[in-house]
C-alpha cells in the first residue's frame, strides 16, 4: 500500500482527552436534512490526479472515492455489502464466484453501467493496477448475461478474500467507454472523473480544492442528502484548525490538526472528534531488519532487536498515548485473523543484550558488538522521532547506531530499491484480509526490488511460502483463521520485519455533520449518507 | 546584477537618455544569455544530485515492478540517456520553449505553471507594492521626526516585522482577523462557489483575500525598506546640493520630496531588485500557510514529489524574474539620478 499523508499532527500527539467520550457516540441524529454544502479535508496534501488506477495513495483514493465506486463494501459490523454488486456466490470449488451485477446504474456523462464495464474494470485496470497482488490467481472474468460476471480463479479462492478484493478502496467500476484504447494512467479523465457514485465532479481549482456536486441520477434515490461536496486542501495542521474554528471546513479525515487543536475544538462543544472510521485501514510504525546484512542471520539477533525496544514507552511519547505497542504484523482491532498467541519480543534489555552475547556478538572494548545503518523514512515526521528513540536504546545494549531521516523519494529509493539501509523504521496501513497486504511482506514473492511496501527485508522462507500459499486457497473459515495464527506465530518468532506500534487515527467534525464514521474505511467512503443538521 | 555606477557626470538629457538606456538594456540582455547558461547548468546538475528519482516515485505510487515497464518509462521520459545528454536535451527545448512535460500533474509543465502563475504573480506585485510604499513613508517619517517618539515608534515596529517569522506573522493573523474577529477569510484565493473572477463582487472577494498574505510577505521587507530608507534620507540630507537648496529658501517639504527623498531612494530601488528571488522564496512559505495556489505551492509539492521537469522550470522562469528585476533596477537608476551612468 502507498502511503501518502501526513501525519505531522502525531508528533505533537494525539490527546486522548476529549476522545475517549467519543468512541462510541453515534454521529447520525434523527432524519436526515436535504441540501447544503459540506466542506471537507484531510491530513494531508492534494492529490498528483483526482483519480490513480493504480491507488497512488491516501490522498487520491479520499477524492477519488466520492465518485467511484466499488461492487462492494464492508460495513462496520464486520459483514460485507453489494454496492455495484447485488450478491456474489462461490462455485462449488471455489474456483469461481457468479457476481449479479446490479441493474439501472449509470454513468455521470448518463449512459448505463454494464458487465462490459466491470469485465474492462477488472481486466484492465484491477489486474494491471489497482488490486494487482491480490489477482495473482485471478484467471480471467466473463459474463454469462447481461447482469452477471464470473471471476475466474486457478485455485480455491476463499469467500473472505474475494470479497475483501471486491471491497479494496480502489477496486473501482470505471467507464469503458472512457477509457478503453487509452493508457488508464495517463488518461485526462483521472482529473475529471466520470463515474457512477453519489457525487459529479465539478472542478478542481488546483492548489486549491475539488468541488463535486450531487449525482441527480444516483441509484441509491435518497442519496447524497448533500446538494454539494467540497474537499479542501490545506497544507498546513494549524490553518486547517483556524479554517474549521472559522467554520469554513465541516470536517477533516486523518488526523487534519494538531493534537492540542483537538483537545481545544472539542472543548468548544462545537466538535467531536473519533478514532472510528479506520477499522480497514490501521497503520502501524514498523522496524524492519534488512537479512542481506550477515548479522541478521541468526534470529536471536532480530530479536534482540525487539527486547531492546520499549514499545509502549514509543506509544506514549512519541504518540502522546494514542497508539498501541504493536505484538503482531496482524494488527488487534483485526476481529477475523488477530490473535494475541504470538511469540513475544517485549521489552527486556538484558534478555537483548543475552542474545546478542549467545549470538556470537558480545561487547568489544569499545563497548560496542557491531553498528548498523538505521533508516527512519522521513514521510512522517513522528518515524525520526522514533528513529532517535531506538538509536538510543539499540546503543544501550552495545549496538552501534547511524540514523539518518531521508525525505519521501530518498526513502522510498533506499528501502525498497537500493535497500541501502540495516534497519528500516517504516509504516503500514493494513486491511483485515492479511493476503496479500500483510503476508507480502514475509513471502519470497514479495521481495520485488523498486516496488514499495512490499518485503525489503529480503526476508525468504520456504515454511512462510508455503503457509501462505495454504491460506491463499483454504476456503474453510476456521481452518484459514488457524493457518493465519499460524502465520502470526512463526513471522513473531522469525522478526524480520514487525510493527512497534499500531496507531490511532482521528476525525474531527463539527457537530452539525451528521452520520460520519459510519464506515471502518471512512476516507475512502462515499460519504453519500452525510448531511448537515441545522 | 546591477550595473557599477559611475556618478556624477553631466546629466544625459532626452534622446542621449533614450540611446543610454538602449545600449544597457542590450548590454544586459546580452550578458543574461550566459547567465541564464549558468542557471540551468546549476540547478540541472543539484537536481540531478538530489537522491530519489521522479520516475521511482512514479513506479512506486503505480505499483510498477515490470523491469520493462520500467525501462519503457525511463526511455519515455528521456532517462536513459547519459545525463550531459538529458543537459543538452533540456537546453535545446528551452531554446525553442519547452519546458518539458510534468508526469505528476499530467499536462505540459508550462501548462502546469500557467495555472499557478496568476496567483503568486498578485502576491508578489501585492506584497512588493506594499513594502515599497510602507517602507518609504515610514522611513521618510522617522527621518524626519529623528530621536523623537515616532522615530522609536517606526524603529521598533520594523525591527519586530523584521524579526517575526513570516509564517508565525502569517499564522497569528489568521488567528486575530479570520478566527477571533472573523473580519477575513483564513484562506484560499476566492470564496468557494462564489461569484467569478471575472465579476466586480469576484474581484473583491479576492482582494479579501489577499490582504493577510500580503500583509504576512510583505511587512517583512517593509521593515528593511524602512531602515535602508530612513538611514538613507539622513544621508542624504546632509549633503550640499540639500543645504543649497535650504539656503535658496525652498520649504522643507519641498526639499525632503524633490531633493533628498529621490535621491535617498537609490538604495531601495537595489534592494528591490536583489529581493525579488527572496520575496519567490517567501512566497512558498505564505502560500502554504494561508493555502494560497500559486508557483510556490507547486514548487513545494514539485521538489517533495521530485517533480524535476517543474522544479527546473520554476528556477529557470524564477531567474528571468530575477533577471528582469535588476536591468528595471538599473533603468529605474538611470531615471531617478540622470548623472548616472552604468556601465
Amino acid at each position: 500500500m502507498t502511503i501518502k499523508v501526513s501525519r505531522r499532527v502525531f508528533g505533537a500527539g494525539i490527546v486522548a482527552t476529549g476522545l475517549v467520550g467519543t468512541s462510541g457516540q453515534s454521529f447520525a441524529q434523527g432524519t436526515p436534512k436535504r441540501g447544503g454544502t459540506l466542506v471537507a479535508t484531510w491530513g494531508g496534501g492534494e492529490p498528483q490526479a483526482c483519480y490513480v488506477p493504480a491507488g497512488g495513495g491516501s490522498s487520491p483514493t479520499f477524492s477519488s472515492s466520492k465518485l467511484f465506486e466499488r461492487l462492494a463494501l464492508r460495513k462496520m459490523d464486520g459483514a460485507f455489502e453489494g454496492v455495484l454488486a447485488e450478491s456474489w456466490k462461490p462455485s462449488a470449488d471455489f474456483k469461481s464466484y457468479t457476481v449479479k451485477i446490479r441493474k439501472g446504474v449509470k454513468f455521470h456523462d448518463g449512459k448505463d453501467m454494464t458487465v462490459d464495464d466491470v469485465i474492462y474494470s477488472v481486466s484492465e485496470i484491477w489486474k494491471k493496477y489497482a488490486v494487482a497482488s491480490a489477482l495473482t490467481d485471478f484467471a480471467g472474468i466473463e459474463s454469462p448475461d447481461a447482469d452477471t460476471v464470473v471471476f475466474k480463479y486457478n485455485n480455491p479462492t476463499p469467500e473472505f478474500f474475494f470479497a475483501s478484493t471486491l471491497c479494496s478502496p480502489v477496486a473501482y467500476i470505471v467507464p469503458k467507454h472512457v477509457y478503453a484504447g487509452s493508457d488508464p494512467v495517463t488518461n485526462p479523465a483521472n482529473n475529471a472523473p466520470i463515474a457512477t457514485g453519489p457525487w459529479k465532479f465539478k472542478e478542481w481549482v488546483r492548489g486549491s480544492h475539488f468541488e463535486y456536486v450531487k449525482n441527480e441520477n444516483y441509484w441509491k434515490k435518497d442519496e447524497p442528502y448533500l446538494d454539494r461536496l467540497i474537499i479542501r486542501y490545506v497544507r498546513d495542521p494549524a490553518g486547517r484548525a483556524a479554517a474549521m474554528e472559522a467554520g469554513d471546513i465541516h470536517i477533516g479525515v486523518f488526523n487534519p490538526v494538531a493534537p492540542p487543536d483537538i483537545k481545544r475544538l472539542t472543548a468548544t462543544g462545537k466538535f467531536v472528534a473519533t478514532p472510528k472510521g479506520y477499522e480497514e485501514a490501521v497503520w502501524s510504525t514498523t522496524l524492519e531488519c534488512n537479512m542481506r546484512n550477515p548479522v541478521f542471520a541468526k534470529r536471536e539477533v532480530r530479536q534482540a532487536m525487539f527486547h531492546a525496544i520499549n514499545r509502549e514507552f514509543i506509544a506514549k511519547t512519541v504518540y502522546y498515548g494514542y497508539a498501541r505497542p504493536g505484538t503482531s504484523p496482524i494488527y488487534s482491532p483485526n476481529k477475523e485473523f488477530f490473535t494475541a498467541d504470538t511469540f513475544k519480543t517485549g521489552f527486556d534489555p538484558k534478555k537483548a543484550a543475552a542474545l546478542l552475547d549467545a549470538a556470537g556478538f558480545p561487547k568489544k572494548a569499545d563497548g560496542k558488538r557491531f553498528t548498523l545503518n538505521l533508516l527512519a523514512a522521513g514521510w512522517f515526521p513522528e518515524n525520526g522521532k522514533v528513529g532517535a528513540y531506538v538509536k538510543q536504546v539499540l546503543e544501550d545494549v552495545g549496538v552501534g547506531i547511524n540514523l539518518t531521516v531521508p525525505d519521501r523519494p530518498s526513502s522510498i529509493k533506499r528501502i525498497y530499491t537500493d535497500y541501502d539501509f540495516d534497519l528500516a523504521i517504516s509504516n503500514q496501513a493494513n486491511p483485515s484480509e492479511p493476503v496479500p497486504s500483510t503476508t507480502q511482506y514475509f513471502t519470497t514473492d514479495g521481495i520485488l526490488k523498486g516496488v514499495p511496501f512490499r518485503n525489503a527485508s529480503g526476508y525468504s522462507n520456504p515454511d512462510v511460502d508455503k503457509l501462505v500459499d495454504r491460506i491463499k486457497v483454504e476456503t474453510d473459515p476456521a481452518k484459514r483463521k488457524a493457518l493465519v495464527f499460524e502465520f502470526q506465530k512463526i513471522t513473531t518468532q522469525e522478526a524480520p520485519l514487525l510493527p512497534l506500534v499500531e496507531l490511532e487515527s482521528i476525525t474531527l467534525a463539527s457537530t452539525k455533520v451528521q452520520n460520519h464514521s459510519n464506515d471502518p474505511n471512512f476516507l475512502a467512503a462515499s460519504w453519500g449518507d452525510l448531511w448537515l443538521a441545522s | 546584477m546591477a550595473g557599477e555606477l559611475v556618478s556624477p557626470t553631466p546629466a544625459l538629457r532626452g534622446s542621449a537618455r533614450r540611446t543610454a538606456a538602449l545600449r544597457l538594456l542590450r548590454r544586459r540582455l546580452i550578458q543574461a544569455v550566459p547567465l541564464m547558461l549558468g542557471v540551468v547548468i546549476i540547478n540541472f546538475c543539484l537536481i540531478q544530485m538530489a537522491p530519489g528519482s521522479f520516475l521511482e516515485l512514479m513506479t512506486a505510487e503505480n505499483q510498477v515492478s515490470d523491469p520493462a515497464t520500467v525501462a519503457l518509462l525511463r526511455k519515455t521520459y528521456g532517462l536513459d540517456d547519459p545525463v550531459w545528454m538529458q543537459l543538452l536535451k533540456y537546453i535545446w527545448a528551452l531554446l525553442h520553449f519547452d519546458f518539458g512535460f510534468s508526469y505528476r500533474q499530467n499536462m505540459p509543465v508550462i501548462q502546469a505553471i500557467w495555472i499557478h502563475l496568476p496567483a503568486t504573480v498578485l502576491l508578489m506585485v501585492s506584497s512588493i507594492a506594499l513594502a515599497v510604499s510602507i517602507g518609504v513613508a515610514a522611513g521618510v517619517v522617522a527621518s524626519m521626526k529623528v530621536r523623537t517618539f515616532w522615530d522609536s515608534l517606526v524603529s521598533i515596529a520594523a525591527m519586530f516585522f523584521y524579526a517575526a517569522p513570516s509564517f508565525w506573522l502569517g499564522i497569528m493573523m489568521i488567528v486575530l482577523f479570520s478566527v477571533k474577529l472573523g473580519w477575513l477569510p483564513v484562506g484560499g484565493m476566492m470564496k468557494i462557489g462564489g461569484a467569478s473572477s471575472g465579476t466586480w463582487a469576484g474581484v473583491l472577494d479576492i482582494l479579501r483575500h489577499l490582504i493577510l498574505p500580503t500583509l504576512a510577505l510583505g511587512l517583512f521587507y517593509a521593515a528593511i525598506y524602512t531602515r535602508v530608507m530612513r538611514s538613507s534620507m539622513l544621508e542624504v540630507a546632509q549633503l550640499d546640493f540639500v543645504r543649497t537648496a535650504r539656503a535658496k529658501g525652498l520649504s522643507r517639504n519641498k526639499v525632503t520630496i524633490h531633493h533628498v527623498l529621490r535621491n535617498a531612494l537609490l538604495p531601495v530601488v537595489t534592494i528591490l531588485g536583489v529581493q525579488m528571488g527572496t520575496v519567490l522564496a517567501g512566497s512558498v512559505v505564505i502560500e502554504s500557510v494561508f493555502s494560497w495556489p500559486g508557483v510556490g505551492s507547486l514548487l513545494f509539492d514539485s521538489v517533495s514529489s521530485r517533480n524535476y521537469p517543474v522544479v527546473l522550470s520554476i528556477m529557470v522562469l524564477g531567474s528571468l524574474v530575477v533577471i528582469a528585476a535588476n536591468i528595471a533596477v538599473d533603468l529605474i537608476y538611470m531615471w531617478l539620478d540622470p548623472r548616472i551612468e552604468i556601465r
